[in-house]
């Protein structure tokens, strides 16, 4: 109520964002996060893979290696901040992936109905069918594992849940009367598709996607734990996966690795939760 | 409701023969002589063995042909030979669904009766000390990898706590024990790998039943049951749970496939004897009817779930038994 | 002594804007067999009375901060839960105002009629599924064997109000309340239920507590009527007298405005609405909309006096309204 000018709905959500200490919680921990792996990677520039030190050196006894030395002698941190860069680009990638397909056949189902909808649904329900991960798995192997294989697996298998919310609020939002308007002064189906429906679905879409970053950063991880990652490329999944045989004899090359994947995705997730709220302050209490 | 389950029957029918088509299309699609990636991995397949799978899958004749003969083997049952296992895919799966299943099972039955539980009693003080425990952890769990907690549990249980075993099914040395005795054993090493499939499921559906419990308690129906005299435990278990219990059926349903996903993972953690493990080691050897069989019976038990999620959820809520 | 005594009944609920007092001193009294009509606008406390004989106030936010709730002389607001359990549906029932969302939808009509006989007799479950089934039938719902098994939404809303009926003469309680009972019935059903309220009252000998906005219920039902606002009772007196003679203005409102469709709408005769709770002043609450207000009113609140037909109103006290 202190000022006078209208706010715009980014703006207020913002407002909204900000009051909630969770939320940004979750972006300073994520800007942390991403930080680190930028300077890991721009001026710190470790070989993950390189011999350096006996193996399994316990954390805080050599200053040089302060979460200690995997299973070869390696340096734990210079594998945590290489593998940081993969694990989160593969999850962007796959989240960009995820939406993109998600939100192409939701759209074109919601909008038009009919035969269209029928068909993308039955094609939708059909890919919830298969598990995921094991999904993910066969594709990967298939065409043999790199960065790009596994965003692309991992996108082909989450699509199905942003389809059936992007159905959702294209029902929803296309019976709305600026809708008719813009059909009205004759507006074509893709212009109103993409310029009137899309921009005001956003809101959900925007949620959406944050919370399939870390699905997908947890899938990734899943994959690279299995060995099923691209080996030349250090990742916090694959860093757990190669000591796992090793366990009993020291805990800490699995335990940091593990607590960077949970710390990135709780973020991501209450940067979720966080926007989900400021977009809907009517649920806050929920 | 029969005429429901036959509709159903047959919608779960083509889905799988969808699953069955996609699977003889991966095959194909992938890079190289599709007898090479049938035979597998296993340090070159000989001549003789080539030419006998080119003949078996008709690999020389035109693929809608080629696919004609899967869809043929598939309905006699046959899934094709694993050549690294050296035996059907069939009898290599039917050794290791059962304990997938149970090991699925006892997670869904674990994390739907403690999540539930917590949800309700969390739903009485929406502002306490439990409900605020309930999203924290829902959260929390909602982020960890599972398999980095079985293999924290194994850290903690195998060196700190050494009370439930951390790998395998059963014990060797009683191979010869009584029924009894085997069926504790396998319980006892089942504890782990399903409290640690359960344990982000459990959070969910605690947060779930929560959300769904404090919208039931506010109905006017509640208020009914209270005006009658009903006491509070009958009014939350008997006439509010059993209308919240409807979205957590559907949530329970929907997760299903990622509860077989979670499942691959524990089972390679835990070194549990299920398909999962079997998926692991044929991915690894490059055994692709193995996967490729795995991938199918999964997708079946997916199907299955969600036929009996439909059929319960229908005898739960009247409104949709009958006619409609 | 009267079976049902409210006595300055005071309740209040904690929101955003603090405390607010939802009912300030109300009294009300309910003799044996009689009915006794509740009259007022929504939020002028009605179901807030109603709830709170029944001890069914949420606490938190609600609490019954003073007055006493006396059936048969014992002081309900100071009961025990496991007492107000035994007195609710056994010796006072109440029936609400949605009959579709008021019933149970995963629970057959005949097992929640039952489930109150159960509570409260001693009886097997067969013998209370015929008891459930005979008091349908009573109810007049045609072949109530066959309806006892089904569910409320296979049931049309007059035949659930039915339902609601049964269930809450079905212990045979002293006190009925009937919350608005036939505000969400079509006009043609309305008349059909209370019609049946006025017969379980003669054959159980019930006294009937009756919230209702609406005066054509009430020159139906009535023997007397209680006119609330804003949390106190400004009128009461014998029905024919009040209807015949309202002393109060608001009440004089109420009887000449005919029922707007959207009830809790503002009513055709009387201009505003009941003023939020927590923005009420020293003065009388109705004073805003009185078309009769003077200066005193603003500065003081008129209290209920004048015996049998008494009001709250400085005007009608002193003889200028």
């Amino acid at each position: 109520m202190t000022q006078a000018a209208p706010e715009t709905p980014t703006r207020e959500a913002w407002r909204m964002f900000r009051r909630n200490i969770p939320a940004l919680m979750g972006l300073v921990i994520l800007t942390g996060i991403v930080a680190a792996v930028l300077w890991g990677a721009l001026v710190y520039q470790g070989d993950p893979f390189e011999i350096v030190w006996a193996p399994h050196e316990p954390p805080g006894v050599t200053p040089e290696f302060p979460l200690g030395t995997d299973y070869l002698g390696r340096n734990i941190v210079a594998g945590l901040l290489a593998g940081g860069g993969p694990t989160l680009a593969v999850g962007a990638v796959a989240a960009l992936i995820t939406m993109g397909i998600g939100i192409a056949l939701g759209a074109l189902a919601g909008y038009f109905g009919g035969w269209v909808d029928t068909l993308l649904m039955r094609v939708t329900e059909f890919f919830q069918v298969l598990p995921a991960l094991l999904f993910a798995m066969v594709l990967v192997t298939l065409f043999s594992p790199s960065l790009w294989t596994i965003a692309l697996a991992i996108g082909v298998v989450s699509w199905p849940q942003t389809a059936r919310l992007t159905r959702a609020e294209f029902l929803r939002i296309k019976e709305l009367e600026y809708v008719t308007a813009a059909r009205a002064i004759g507006a074509q189906d893709g212009r109103i598709m993409w310029r009137v429906i899309l921009p005001n679905a956003a809101p959900p879409l925007i949620v959406s996607a944050t919370l399939t970053v870390g699905v997908a950063i947890l899938f990734e991880a899943g994959l690279s734990f299995l060995g099923l990652g691209d080996p030349n490329v250090m990742s916090w999944g694959l860093m757990i996966g190669a000591n796992r045989e090793y366990i009993l004899d020291a805990w800490w090359p699995v335990t940091f690795p593990g607590l960077a994947i949970f710390l990135t995705v709780l973020s991501v997730s209450l940067v979720g939760d966080g926007l989900n709220d400021a977009f809907n302050p009517k649920l806050r209490s929920r | 409701m029969t005429s429901f389950l036959i509709r159903r029957l047959v919608y779960g029918a083509l889905l799988m023969l969808g699953v069955v088509v996609l699977n003889f299309l991966l095959i194909r699609m992938a890079p190289g002589d599709p007898a090479v990636v049938i035979a597998g991995e296993m340090g070159g397949a000989s001549e003789e063995m080539l030419a006998a799978i080119r003949q078996d899958y008709g690999l020389t004749e035109p693929l809608i042909v080629q696919l004609g003969i899967y869809l043929g083997n598939v309905l006699r049952g046959d899934l094709g030979q694993s050549f690294f296992f050296n035996q059907s895919v069939v009898s290599l799966i039917a050794q290791r669904i059962g304990p997938t299943i149970l090991l699925v099972l006892s997670a869904q039955v674990l994390s739907i009766v403690i999540g539930t539980a917590l949800g309700v009693l969390a739903a009485r003080k929406p502002s306490g000390l439990l409900s605020g425990l309930v999203s924290v952890f829902a959260t929390i769990g909602y982020a960890v990898p599972v398999f980095w907690t079985g293999i924290m549990l194994i850290i903690l249980f195998a060196s700190v706590l050494p009370v439930f075993p951390v790998e395998g099914m059963a014990s060797i040395k009683l191979r010869d024990a009584p029924w009894i005795i085997r069926a504790a054993d396998i319980a006892h090493h089942l504890v782990l790998p399903a409290f640690t499939l359960a344990i982000i499921y459990l959070a969910q559906y605690a947060r779930l039943s929560r959300a769904s419990m404090m919208e039931v308690l506010g109905a006017d129906y509640i208020r009914t049951a209270r005006a009658k005299g009903t006491p509070e435990r009958t009014v939350l278990f008997h006439h509010a749970l059993r209308n919240a219990a409807l979205p957590i059926l559907t949530v329970a349903g929907l997760q299903f496939g990622n509860l077989i996903s979670g499942a691959l993972l524990v089972e390679t953690v835990f070194n549990w004897p299920g398909m999962g493990r079997l998926a692991f080691d044929s991915i690894l050897r490059r055994d692709y009817p193995t996967i490729m069989g795995v991938l199918f019976f999964a997708s079946a038990m997916v199907v299955v779930a969600n036929i009996l999620t439909d059929l319960s959820y229908r005898l739960a809520d009247p409104r949709l038994r009958g006619g409609a | 002594m009267s079976l049902l005594q409210i006595d300055q009944l005071r309740v209040t609920f904690q929101t955003r804007h603090g405390a607010v007092t939802a009912l300030d001193g109300v009294s009300l009294s309910l003799n044996a067999g009689e009915t006794l009509a509740v009259v007022g606008e929504s939020g002028c406390g009605k179901s807030i009375t109603a709830l709170s004989v029944m001890g069914l106030i949420s606490s938190p936010p609600g609490r019954i901060a003073g007055g006493a709730v006396r059936l048969a002389g014992e002081d309900l607001t100071h009961a025990s839960e496991a007492r107000l359990r035994a007195v609710r549906g056994a010796e006072v029932a109440m029936i609400f105002q949605e009959p579709m969302t008021s019933l149970n939808p995963v629970l057959t009509v005949g097992d929640q009629i039952a489930e109150a006989i159960l509570l409260h007799q001693d009886m097997t479950r067969s013998e209370a599924w015929t008891q459930a089934v005979a008091l349908l039938d009573r109810v007049g719902i045609p072949s109530a064997a066959a309806r006892a098994k089904d569910y409320p939404h296979q049931l049309s809303g007059g035949m659930r109000q039915r339902v609601m009926i049964a269930m809450a003469v079905s212990c045979r309680p002293k006190v009925l309340i009937a919350d608005e009972p036939t505000t969400a019935l079509d006009v043609t059903v309305q008349a059909q239920i209370f019609d049946l309220l006025n017969e379980m009252q003669r054959d159980f000998g019930v006294a009937i507590m009756l919230i209702t906005h609406d005066m054509g219920a009430v020159s139906e039902m009535a023997d007397r009527v209680a006119v609330m606002y804003a949390g106190r009772v400004i009128e009461s007196g014998a029905a024919d007298d009040v209807l015949d003679a309202a002393r109060h203005p608001y009440t004089r409102g109420l009887i000449g405005c005919i029922p707007s469709v959207d009830h809790g709408g503002a009513l055709a005769e009387i201009p505003g609405v009941v003023p939020p709770l927590h923005l009420l002043g020293a003065g009388c609450a109705f004073a805003e909309r009185c078309a009769h207000v003077r200066e005193g009113c603003r500065l003081a609140r008129p209290e209920l006096q004048g015996g049998a037909h008494s009001v709250a109103c400085f005007g009608a006290q002193e003889g200028w309204v």
